[in-house]
């Protein structure tokens, strides 16, 4: 199983201070939420993470060598990545969407193959999406898209997962159906890093946090060290009240 | 991890989906070609046909067929097949079921380059050569252009293309209207589009067989470029090079039909697009069905462009538009 | 495909070989076009055909006209003309139809058939003669070079010397005459005429006038009304697109500053009698020499 490592890593948000730079690793069994506020740079840190934005300082690092000497296939071997925005320019059919996962296992001159198509059907199925396979991708709700792309990187089964918002347009139990999907993931193995809003999710499927703030400035722990009411009230500049509904923490915001 | 069963009845059935229609639309294409080897201004009948094609009879038909017919056909099929998969990669790349190498101005450049070779009193294959690198110039400025200080995007790509594309077009105006009078024709000949002028159909032939082959490993990284670079990076695409090689590759493509036949427009526009709305979009099956049916509409349009009013004769661009607006308009219009 | 013309080509030369040894009476001729081609024919040419209007003029009044089988669209003189088979028009030629009138003589035109088509005809083995007369000489040696391919040489003769004759009457008639400033028009929308280097400026000179646009670089310039209100022609001539419609030619009266229409010296030709390198040249060039002296009466 594979850790991913961020060392000295400063991602780079134009026009903000260097800040903290990250040092942290992806653990296999670890589930990260990384929390900030709208333009923080969670996006852009997952993105650095999966190599596919240069930072300004340091490096991500797969199993000890720099992502960024690695092939993008080799890459995509290992690490799975959810998008917040997805483009649907051409028609295509949420079993082929989901099929696409398999693409960094196949060679160019070959077919996708029996498991393949295996994968994909138990991915439809896991994300209750075999009603809609044949359906176009462009005629589906934001949550139904949502859903297919989780499907897809079920199919390429990373040992690495980095998701930005993946419960973005779910229902209420579509949104825990996934966490406890990543949650598996992490249970399995794999290391899991996602970026998420609800500060309830983040508390509740967790087991490391990393807060990012607007300045950049950052700090990063096992969940239970992070979720301590100042902080948070810090980062998201907003007051906020703590509960305990059956033994967990809920936060919600005061006035 | 890709086992692959080939005994497996789900993998055949994959095959079989891709390999139904392009064996429809090979023959159909073959179908093509022998409809435009029998017709023309002259009638030859069915037995006199056979018996041209099995070596036999009269030698004015075997010169109508195999030195008229025959040539214009496989040139017609040959820029049919380069304009239409030229379309396709460039609207793969742009993600943009609007782009065609027209529309970027690749076809600008070269007839700019091949107008100037006239002016200059060149001639042949001067002209030809000349149209070639204007081609591929036009795309060098563009995708330099539009790569600028920053990092390109399709809109930028497109907008550049299609302003480059509008200077191109006065350039042209200018050089008609100050060219001597005795070359006029020539230019306009040329910038019409049309097989009567085709030198020979081999280099379309060879580069089609060429690009068929190329394609093979590249159309499944297609697929995935086209949900978008990130996800394609994401999946293991390498992506910059391959929208480099893409670009190129439709660029090469657009300057040889250019080159054979002068502009004809709209094939590589509507015909990938016509069969994505029947066909899906996986460029395994898009890619080679854009080459045949392209082929397949380029030498039916030529053939009625022959025979419709003979003697006279029409240019084939008429032609493709007449067939080509009603069926995408149709096809649309029924994919609602 | 090449082999097949390598063969196809042998064939022809042992062909031309056996028809030359067959018919002693008739040795090769050859002639030379206007491309500085040289054309050669083993026998007299039997089935021509013309492939601009102008060359199927040419080949009538050379004296070959029942030689002719197929001509261009437009090819409306000699009338027979019309009843030939059409091959098309002559941007675009149908080359089945050429080749199954199986002619032994092409008459094609430098600078309005297609390249490629020519060259593809003559690689199918056809001879091909270019026409493209630009003198009034060379009206005259055309008819005789054709005349001489199709064995009609005696008919071409008396043609050619008939031209000859009356372009020489003219160039004496008008020798001395004062000159007249002219502007030719060619076309309206966009405004065109010609320089000196054109058959119908060397008609203005014969009939002793002076192309006011006779030194512009184009042999078709384009030019504006400026130019020509600048130029201040004492006679205008204008073709038009149909014959006698004369709103080109009314247009002018607008510019009543224009010596050409304070005199009413605004005339028409009809244009194929003067746009045709062909003997109606000259029919046409007796109309201009009529009007130019016309003009020269009215001060």
């Amino acid at each position: 199983m594979s850790v991913l490592e961020a060392s000295g890593l400063v991602i780079d948000v134009p026009g903000r201070k260097d800040g903290r730079p990250l040092d942290f690793a992806i653990e296999p069994g670890q589930l990260w939420g990384v929390l900030g506020p709208n333009g923080a740079g969670k996006t852009t840190l997952l993105h650095t993470l999966a190599g596919l934005r240069a930072p300004r300082q340091g490096q991500v690092l797969l199993d000890g060598e720099s992502i960024a000497r690695l092939r993008r296939r080799h890459l995509a071997q290992a690490l799975g990545v959810i998008f917040q925005e997805r483009q649907d320019g051409f028609p295509a059919t949420v079993r082929e969407t989901v099929l696409i996962g398999r693409h960094p296992f196949l060679s160019p001159w070959q077919q996708e193959g029996a498991e393949d198509l295996r994968l994909t059907e138990a991915a439809l199925t896991r994300l209750e999406l075999n009603d809609l396979s044949e359906r176009l991708v462009s005629q589906l709700s934001g949550g139904e898209r949502q859903r297919v792309a989780i499907a897809t990187t079920l199919t390429q089964a990373p040992r690495l997962w980095l998701a930005d918002e993946p419960t973005n347009h779910l229902d209420l139990r579509h949104q825990v159906a996934v966490m406890s999907l990543l949650a598996e993931q992490a249970r399995n193995g794999r290391g899991v890093l996602l970026c998420v809003h609800d500060l309830n999710l983040a508390a509740r499927w967790c087991d490391h946090l990393l807060l990012l703030y607007p300045d950049g400035e950052a700090c990063w722990g096992a969940a239970k060290d992070m979720l301590v009411p100042e902080a948070l009230e810090r980062l998201y500049d907003q007051p906020l009240m703590v509960a305990e509904v059956n033994g967990a923490r809920v936060f919600v915001p005061s006035n | 991890m890709a086992a692959t069963d080939p005994t497996s009845p789900t993998w055949l059935a994959a095959g079989r989906m891709r390999r139904l229609p392009l064996a429809l639309l090979v023959m159909v294409a073959l179908a093509s070609l022998l409809l435009a080897v029998g017709m023309g201004s002259v009638t030859i009948s069915p037995q006199a046909l056979w018996a041209v094609l099995t070596g036999q009879g009269d030698p004015l038909h075997r010169t109508l067929i195999f030195e008229l017919r025959l040539p214009r056909a496989l040139a017609a099929f040959g820029t049919g097949g380069l304009l239409a998969v030229a379309g396709a990669l460039m609207q793969v790349l742009l993600r943009n079921p609007l782009a065609d190498p027209y529309v970027l101005g690749v076809s600008g450049g070269a007839a700019v380059a091949a107008l100037a070779a006239m002016l200059a009193g060149l001639g042949g294959v001067a002209v030809s050569g000349s149209a070639f690198v204007g081609a591929l110039a036009s795309t060098l400025l563009v995708f330099g252009l539009a790569h600028g200080t920053g990092s390109w995007t399709p809109t930028r790509l497109l907008l550049t293309g299609v302003v480059v594309a509008a200077g191109w077009g006065a350039m042209i105006t200018f050089m008609l209207s100050v060219g001597p009078t005795e070359k006029l024709p020539g230019m306009l000949y040329w910038l019409m589009g049309d097989l009567a002028y085709s030198r020979g159909p081999w280099p379309a032939l060879g580069l089609l067989v060429i690009i068929w082959l190329a394609l093979v490993p590249l159309a499944r990284s297609l697929n995935v470029l086209a949900r978008g670079p990130l996800q394609a990076a994401a999946l293991g695409v390498a992506v910059q090079p391959l929208e480099g090689a893409v670009y190129v590759m439709a660029s090469l493509l657009t300057a040889v039909a250019v080159t054979t036949a002068g502009s004809i427009g709209f094939v590589g526009l509507v015909v990938p697009h016509m069969l994505r709305l029947v066909l899906g979009n996986d460029q395994r099956v898009i890619l080679p069905a854009s080459i045949l049916a392209g082929g397949t509409l380029l030498t039916l349009a030529d053939t009625l462009a022959r025979i419709l009013i003979a003697p006279e004769q029409l240019p084939v661009g008429v032609i493709t538009a007449l067939l080509g607006v009603p069926t995408f308009l149709y096809l649309l219009y029924r994919s609602r | 495909m090449k082999a097949g013309i390598g063969r196809r080509l042998w064939g022809a030369g042992v062909a031309l070989l056996f028809s030359v040894a067959a018919t002693p009476v008739w040795a090769e001729t050859c002639v030379i076009d206007d491309a500085d081609r040289e054309v050669c024919l083993a026998q007299p040419a039997s089935r021509i055909v013309a492939l601009s209007p102008g060359a199927t003029e040419l080949v009538f009044a050379a004296g070959a006209g029942d030689q002719v089988v197929g001509v261009v669209s437009f090819s409306d003189y000699p009338p027979e003309a019309k009843q030939r088979q059409s091959v098309g028009s002559h941007t675009r030629l149908d080359l089945e139809t050429v080749l199954s009138l199986e002619p032994d003589l092409l008459v094609g035109w430098v600078t309005g058939n297609p390249h490629e088509q020519l060259e593809k005809l003559q690689r199918l083995g056809m001879s091909l003669y270019l026409s493209e007369p630009r003198r009034f000489e060379e009206v005259a040696t055309s008819l005789e070079r054709l005349a001489t391919l199709a064995g009609t040489r005696e008919r071409g003769q008396v043609a050619a010397d008939e031209f000859r004759a009356g372009v020489g009457e003219l160039r004496e008639r008008y020798a001395d005459a004062s000159p007249v400033r002219v502007f030719y028009q060619v076309w309206d929308e966009p405004l065109m005429t010609v320089n000196d280097e054109h058959l119908i400026s060397q008609a203005i000179s014969l009939c002793g006038g002076k192309n006011v646009f006779g030194e512009l670089p184009r042999l078709v310039p384009r030019i504006g009304e400026e130019a020509v209100l600048a130029a201040d022609p004492e006679a205008i001539v204008a073709g038009g697109m149909g014959e006698e419609n004369r709103d080109w030619l009314d247009d002018w009266e607008r510019f009543e500053e224009l010596n050409a229409v304070r005199r009413d010296n605004l005339f028409f030709v009809p244009p194929s009698l003067i746009q045709r390198p062909t003997p109606r040249l000259l029919e046409g060039t007796r109309i201009l020499c009529d009007h130019l002296e016309t003009a020269r009466g009215r001060h």
